[in-house]
């Protein structure tokens, strides 16, 4: 589905409160912290309302009259107020967001764990780039949620009704009349707010398809200089790029909208304050103290303290609507975060604890038979069997299917048409990381991670320790070729392993599945970009370390697999001929062929 | 903050947008301060009403009122433009600024790629481009706006008391130099922060791209760790910057609150005295507000721009690096076909994998001495060969011995020096890069394909060709066979790096790419090592004829590929230990002929 599909029916099902409250999920481990920053929060919000009340206390009762009795202390109030308030400020801003970084960390940790069980499947439709804008950019969004205070938003609202409490106990016609904004304000929130879920959407969507396009041009630049393709990747860029400027417009323009009507309605609301109040004040000045009742009349104090703490009601409220903005992106963000975690393209594990046959080595194929796509079966009816501590080679064309087997011997994609069994037990019924530690792979496709030589041999097993990593890598010959780095095994190694030859790092994938001494070896194509020399060396050695091992060679080179206890020969993922190389010589097919042909014979 | 001068550029081209955006917020911010004005206005004519006609006050105030809706109004317009002006022009800004980071990414070499990771460049022009636009917009605005904001409150206050406003303004300089430092904090934790998220971005990268290898390895936890020291890190520094944040922004209110404090305390009186009046002393104070509330922002106004500045620097970075492998200021034009190649004294080194990386601290060498790089290892040694138009040179020799190295120099990948190699007698530096590398084909040992459509990687280095000629050179490729096995033939959507192909249909698909081109000089680097024996016997049978009429350099380990070459060169260790035909090598007994009894002894076996 494309990104944009996948949003339009997201949007169908419209969830913020979801998103919200699985963030709170999140959050929740962490509510001390959230608690106490929400107390500090109401203690300075008690501090920011008293200060002006303190200011009007100052006019009615000291400057206005002119008695300036007593005022000092009154400023010592409220030097003791702001101090309150500054100081709790600091910790309370620091609590929330530690408990949002908290959280976030949470979540960017079960992000991870979660995606580290998907299938196959999924990571064949996914690009990497996109996945990592997950972990990363989107992620960044909803840390903003905290940095720029909108937790606080419970804090401003405890605020806003003290405020109107306030008012009305001073005078509460004046209180109505200034509120009468408010519908407006509302109204107007709420036109926009669908517009700029759908705009932020869009954006997401947009940043996330350029994130996809970057990576992809990154990791393939030295093909796009050499084929000469610049201009055509900056064509292909181009677009991308303006799409998300448009639509970082889009969502600008609305936000932009919103916080002018929010300070438009503010001003507004004074300039009511002002002329009505202002007439209640004409009035009360006027009349006897004594003709009036509690909650009306108004001082020139009263008044100031009305425009003081509207425009501090209005501050929050259009503080609300750029927050609303980034909430909104925040929610998008999140919920593109919480569906990669709602992703269920998992190979299923076994439920019931199947008690597991102790090691023995014995795979057994019976009919077998699978498709990637809904295409065209990659394997077809396939069956055989592998005794314990045979070795076995699979050859055939190319696209013959027979990493195909080793993926589905692996359960790196789930087989639905016949089974598979391994020490007589159906490999379904095992835990998926109990049968990859039975079998060890060396996969065609060579990945290597940051780090040394050794690392990429030790991969992290606490049993393996650096000597031992040496000494398996010694065996197989490989210091010969790694003495010549300066630094030896501890050459650090670049990403993907882009600083060592092909060769090279085949040789590192191979010592490092040998030195988990796995019950059965699968090797695919694993010396393919080996020379002969080292090549032997290295089977040498690997049938000592090997010996009394099941294993499975992939290969095409025959010259390496002619030892083996029996050959498959794949066609079209069907299983065309079997049996020893003697045997299929003298059968004289598709073996026989492939191997005439190696043109060496013939010398 | 000198890297915002980087920025010059781009303000250049937005100016007009900046200076009217400058304007808009000049009146908006004017317009704004107009209320406190109006609202002073209807104080006084209320506290000194009893001397007054009520009907005239009532009247006084209620233009005032008018007043200030009318300001609110003409405001609102105002702050919408300036807003569209300023956000937008980041907006335009930013989308430039990729461009021409991109731009930049398309002509760093490859050697670029190869010591930097794929999260590091890419948290470059994902993430901190997104902070360079925080700067252009919201923290130009902020800043635009307190400095517009000030200058206006601190002449309205002059106006109404210069006493006031000296009081007002003296806890000034105290909190510049304490919000100095801390800024300074906050600009050190950002630099960390962002470079931790470039190397978290490396990691999770790292993670999803080696699934199958950590899955089929179970390294799940052991990757789980990485990751997570990675992410812990991160929340880590992080925090240093909330912390630095959360004292900064008190600090900017403790500003405000002296303020207020000091002229109540003072003006207070003043107003008793008769000396100013109550309206112009509470106005005074919506003033002082209204610096004040801009300077609530003011932290996170701050590490915005700190942010920003980072962000910047670190795209400078980007920019900066040496693109050392250049079109010649005057390329000599190639013309006809390309000449014989000539390679003599073709030395390479490779250089430790930790220098020239983004973000790290270079050693600078001291003066005057040569910097000696310890991790250095030469790769390629003194090796000189010459191959004329139309004949064969192979390379072939033990795993590491360099002969990927020697395609990358002739395939003008990796940067050589002066006098090593030529065409036709032109040194490989004078000719043109673009010009040069469109005229040789290159399959490299390591496939890559792109997700695009088979066709469309196939047409990878002639995008006008015809579906026919693809199809050709599909077929030529010998990829004919496996169309069918794909849902929609050529024009199956591949998955990122052709994960739905077989390891052989890669390697086919990036053989038929050179097939579809007609290169003077073909360097085909093991490419046959992914298929059977049957397919790359078809292969080489393709090869021949295409062969003929050009220069062709094949490095392999089956040795039964190369029998016809014109010439073979053996090496060993990066130097160049035997050379002749097969039979001449055959003879001399040497590496070459152990090699080869190696492969025909296994086969007969
Ligand atoms: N992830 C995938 N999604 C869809 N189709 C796939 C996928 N992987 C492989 N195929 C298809 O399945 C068929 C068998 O592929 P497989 O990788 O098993 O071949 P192979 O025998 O290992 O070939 P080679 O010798 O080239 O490595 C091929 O036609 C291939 O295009
Ligand atoms: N970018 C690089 N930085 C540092 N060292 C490198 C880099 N690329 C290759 N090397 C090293 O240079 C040596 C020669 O590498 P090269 O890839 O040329 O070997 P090769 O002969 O092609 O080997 P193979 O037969 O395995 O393909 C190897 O030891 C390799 O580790
Ligand atoms: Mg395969
Ligand atoms: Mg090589």
């Amino acid at each position: 589905m494309t990104p944009e599909a996948q949003y339009a029916k997201l949007r169908q099902s419209g969830h913020d409160r979801r998103v919200a409250s699985r963030l709170w999920s999140f959050m929740r481990p962490h509510r001390r912290l959230i608690t106490t920053g929400l107390l500090l929060l109401l203690v300075t919000s008690a501090c920011r309302l008293i200060a002006p009340f303190l200011v009007k206390i100052a006019i009615d009762d000291h400057i206005e009259p002119g008695n300036l009795d007593g005022f000092p202390r009154l400023m010592m109030l409220f030097v003791a107020v702001s101090a309150a308030e500054l100081l709790l400020r600091k910790l309370q801003m620091y609590t929330v967001d530690k408990a949002g970084q908290n959280a976030l960390f949470d979540l960017r940790v079960a992000l991870f764990s979660h995606m580290q069980k998907l299938s196959m499947r999924f990571f064949d439709r996914n690009k990497t780039g996109v996945l990592v804008g997950r972990v990363t950019t989107d992620i960044e969004a909803l840390q903003e949620l905290f940095s720029s205070g909108v937790v606080t938003i419970l804090g401003d609202a405890v605020f806003l009704v003290s405020t109107l409490v306030i008012l009305f106990w001073q005078n509460w016609q004046l209180t109505l009349v200034s509120l009468v904004i408010v519908p407006f304000l509302l109204l107007t929130t709420s036109l926009i707010r669908k517009r700029v879920r759908s705009a932020y959407e869009a954006m997401r969507s947009r940043i996330s398809q350029m994130n996809g396009f970057l990576h992809e041009n990154v990791t393939g630049m030295a093909l796009i200089q050499i084929f000469r393709r610049e201009e055509l990747a900056r064509s292909e860029f181009q677009p991308i790029n303006d799409a998300v400027e448009e639509s970082q417009l889009g969502a600008m323009k609305l936000e932009t909208i919103l916080s002018a009507a929010v300070e438009l309605l503010g001003s507004l609301t004074t300039a009511l304050i002002l002329w009505y109040g202002g007439g209640v004040v004409l009035e009360t000045l006027g009349a006897d103290a004594s003709e009036l009742g509690v909650g009306s009349g108004l001082t020139i104090g009263a008044l100031f303290l009305f425009v003081d703490y509207m425009g501090k009601f209005f501050r929050p409220l259009s503080d609300l609507s750029q927050k609303y903005t980034v909430l909104q992106n925040a929610l998008t963000a999140g919920d593109r975060v919480f569906r990669l975690m709602d992703e269920t393209d998992l190979v299923p594990e076994p439920s019931g604890d199947a008690v597991l046959p102790p090691t023995r080595g014995e795979i057994e194929f019976r009919d077998v038979t699978f498709r990637y796509d809904d295409g065209e079966a990659a394997l077809s009816n396939m069956s055989w069997r592998l005794e314990r501590g045979q070795s076995l080679a699979i050859v055939g064309d190319t696209g013959a299917g027979k990493t195909t087997v080793l993926k589905l011997l692996t359960r790196l994609y789930h087989l639905e048409e016949g089974g598979i069994l391994l020490d007589g037990l159906d490999i379904r019924e095992y835990p998926s990381r109990e049968l990859r530690r039975r079998v060890g792979v060396v996969l065609q496709d060579v990945f290597l991670f940051n780090g040394t030589i050794l690392e990429n041999i030790r991969l992290g097993h606490p049993e393996i320790t650096n000597e031992r990593a040496a000494e398996i890598a010694d065996r197989l010959h490989l210091g010969e070729l790694f003495n010549r780095f300066p630094l030896g095994y501890n050459q650090l190694v670049t990403e993907r392993g882009k600083n060592l030859s092909s060769g090279e790092k085949q040789l590192i994938s191979f010592a490092r599945v040998l030195a988990t001494e796995p019950e059965i070896l699968v090797m695919d194509e694993a010396t393919s970009n080996v020379d002969t020399h080292t090549e032997a060396l290295l089977q040498e050695a690997m049938r000592a370390l090997m010996e009394d091992r099941t294993s499975i060679i992939i290969a095409h080179r025959l010259s390496t697999i002619q030892n083996v206890d029996r050959i498959l020969v794949l066609r079209k993922g069907e299983l065309a001929e079997e049996g020893t190389h003697e045997e299929l010589m003298a059968q004289g097919g598709i073996y026989r062929r492939l191997f005439d042909l190696q043109g060496l014979t013939a010398v | 903050m000198r890297v915002l001068r980087h920025l010059g550029p781009y303000l250049k081209r937005y100016r007009w947008t900046y200076i009217l955006g400058a304007i808009a917020i000049v009146l908006h911010v004017f317009l704004k301060v107009l209320i406190p004005h109006f609202l002073g206005v209807t104080i006084d004519e209320l506290s000194e009403s009893e001397q007054k006609d009520p009907d005239a006050v009532r009247s006084a105030i209620a233009w005032s009122a008018f007043s200030i809706v009318a300001a609110a109004v003409l405001g609102a317009t105002i702050r919408t433009w300036s807003r569209l002006l300023v956000l937008g022009g980041s907006r335009r800004v930013v989308h430039d600024l990729r461009r021409d980071v991109f731009d930049r990414l398309l002509k760093l070499p490859p050697s670029f790629y190869v010591r930097n990771r794929t999260g590091e460049v890419m948290s470059r022009v994902v993430n901190d481009v997104r902070n360079v636009q925080g700067l252009m917009g919201p923290v130009y605005m902020y800043l635009a706006e307190t400095a517009v904001m000030y200058a206006i409150c601190v002449s309205m206050i002059a106006s109404i008391s210069p006493y006031l406003l000296l009081l007002g303004v003296a806890p000034f300089p105290l909190f510049i130099v304490a919000a100095r430092r801390m800024a300074g904090k906050i600009q050190q934790g950002s630099k960390d922060a962002q470079e931790e998220l470039a190397q978290l971005s490396s990691k999770v990268d790292e993670s999803l791209s080696g699934h199958m290898v950590i899955q089929t390895l179970t390294l799940e936890e052991y990757d789980f760790e990485r990751f997570r020291e990675r992410a812990e890190e991160y929340r880590r520094k992080n925090l240093y910057v909330s912390q630095a944040r959360a004292s900064l922004a008190p600090l900017m209110l403790g500003l405000s609150a002296v303020s207020t404090i000091v002229i109540l305390w003072v003006g207070g009186p003043m107003v008793v005295r008769g000396e100013i009046s109550l309206g112009s002393f509470l106005a005074l104070t919506f003033y002082l507000a209204m610096m004040a509330a801009p300077t609530g922002v003011l932290g996170f106004v701050i590490s915005s721009l700190q942010r920003g500045a980072v962000s910047l620097g670190r795209l400078r970075e980007l920019t900066e690096t040496e693109v050392t492998l250049t079109e010649p200021d005057s390329p000599i034009a190639i013309e006809g076909r390309l000449g014989e190649l000539r390679v003599e004294g073709l030395t390479v080194t490779y250089g430790s994998p930790e220098l020239g990386v983004l973000g790290a601290d270079e050693a600078d060498p001291a003066e005057g001495e040569e910097f000696v790089d310890p991790g250095s290892r030469v790769v390629l040694d003194n090796l000189s060969f010459a191959l004329k138009p139309g004949d064969t040179l192979a390379v072939v020799g033990q795993t590491g011995s360099g002969k990927t190295t020697l395609m990358r120099i002739l395939a003008r990948e990796l940067e050589v020096e002066r006098g090593q190699v030529s065409f036709g007698g032109v040194d490989v530096c004078d000719l043109g890069l673009f010009d040069l590398r469109g005229r040789i084909g290159y399959v490299p040992q390591e496939t890559f394909l792109f997700s695009k459509t088979l066709a469309d990687n196939v047409a990878l280095g002639n995008p006008g060709a015809s579906r026919e000629e693809i199809q050709l050179a599909i077929e030529s490729a010998r990829l004919g066979k496996d169309l069918d096995q794909l849902p929609n033939g050529v024009d199956t959507l591949l998955g990122e790096r052709g994960v739905n192909l077989s390891g052989g249909q890669r390697q086919r698909t990036a053989l038929a790419r050179v097939m579809l081109l007609d290169p003077d000089l073909m360097l085909l680097d093991d490419t046959l090592s992914a298929v059977d024996s049957h397919t790359a016997e078809e292969i080489l049978d393709e090869l021949e004829p295409m062969m003929a009429g050009r220069s062709t350099v094949i490095a392999t380990h089956r040795l039964s590929t190369i029998r016809h070459a014109n010439h073979i060169l053996v090496l060993e260790g990066g130097k160049l230990v035997e050379e002749g035909t097969h039979t001449s090598l055959l003879k001399a007994n040497g590496t070459y002929a152990r090699l080869w009894r190696r492969q025909s002894e296994g086969d007969s076996a």
